[in-house]
């Protein structure tokens, strides 16, 4: 059986995501793609806290659709920029 | 009894469309300014990373664990007071409260550090995106504080029984300022 995802394991969630961007940037800094994998860590906890404690998950697709808008074109734009500038 | 609100209607995202509305005015403003952060650094990259250097990951840790934790308290509060348990939900409003003065100490103290090695406004570009973007975050983070204080009288007075749109929104707009600074922080503290 899948786990619901419930605030207590979302959280414990965003405490790894968030230690585990820092120890990244420790520890990758140098690694080519070490910026675009802590957008990406950024990106999921940015999702778990609109999708779960914002409760959008039952929100209209309208919604979701903008949020994973917003933030596809924010991590690409700046990943681009950093990668090929 | 838990109300019932249809949040798949296009028009009643949860929090209210307006809020919503707000948070992606928010969102697109710091997203854009920390976009031309990351362009101005292009020019000078090594200056940038130095400048980025100088920044206490740490604290940024920190910080990000704090707000992390306000956000959960909230998402609390928001669940006990659908249920109408309005003690719990002031609680758990409470604890978001501590967890934002935590916030707001420890960054006073990143502050107090910056400026006694004379990196302030002005010290170089990088510095200045620095103060401008975290300067305003904290000011969301003070107006997040007193509408939270807001929400926790009504959730905690004698015979409460707010309008949980009101409790909602409130909690959103604390949300929101956990959303810019999961932008913020990697953006700033982490990849330049």
């Amino acid at each position: 059986m899948p786990m619901k995802l419930t605030n207590k394991t979302t959280i414990v969630f965003l405490y790894i995501l968030t230690l585990l961007s820092s120890l990244v940037s420790i520890y990758l800094y140098g690694w080519k793609g070490f910026a675009v994998l802590i957008l990406l860590l950024s990106g999921i906890k940015f999702l778990l806290v609109t999708f779960q404690f914002m409760e959008m998950k039952k929100a209209h697709s309208f919604w979701k659709s903008m949020i994973f808008l917003y933030l596809g074109l924010y991590i690409t734009i700046v990943s681009f920029v950093l990668l090929f500038f | 009894m838990e109300e019932k609100v249809d949040y798949a209607n296009l028009y009643y995202p949860p929090g209210g469309i307006l809020i919503w509305i707000l948070i992606f005015l928010e969102l697109v403003t710091f997203g854009a300014a920390l976009v031309g952060l990351v362009v101005s650094s292009r020019d000078n990259p090594a200056e940038y990373h130095h400048s980025r250097m100088l920044l206490n990951t740490y604290y940024g840790t920190l910080n990000t664990l704090f707000l992390l934790t306000g956000g959960y308290f909230m998402a609390q509060a928001v669940q006990s007071a659908k249920k109408t348990l309005y003690r719990q939900a002031g609680k758990n409003t409470m604890f978001a409260i501590i967890s934002g003065l935590l916030f707001i100490l420890l960054k006073g103290f990143e502050y107090y550090e910056k400026i006694e090695h004379g990196l302030t406004l002005g010290y170089n570009t990088f510095f200045n995106f620095y103060w401008l973007l975290t300067g305003f975050h904290v000011i969301h983070v003070i107006v997040g504080l007193v509408i939270l204080a807001f929400m926790y009288r009504s959730l905690t007075k004698p015979g409460a029984n707010p309008d949980i749109l009101n409790i909602e929104a409130g909690a959103h707009f604390w949300h929101m300022v956990d959303l810019i600074w999961l932008l913020l922080f990697p953006t700033l503290y982490l990849i330049l």
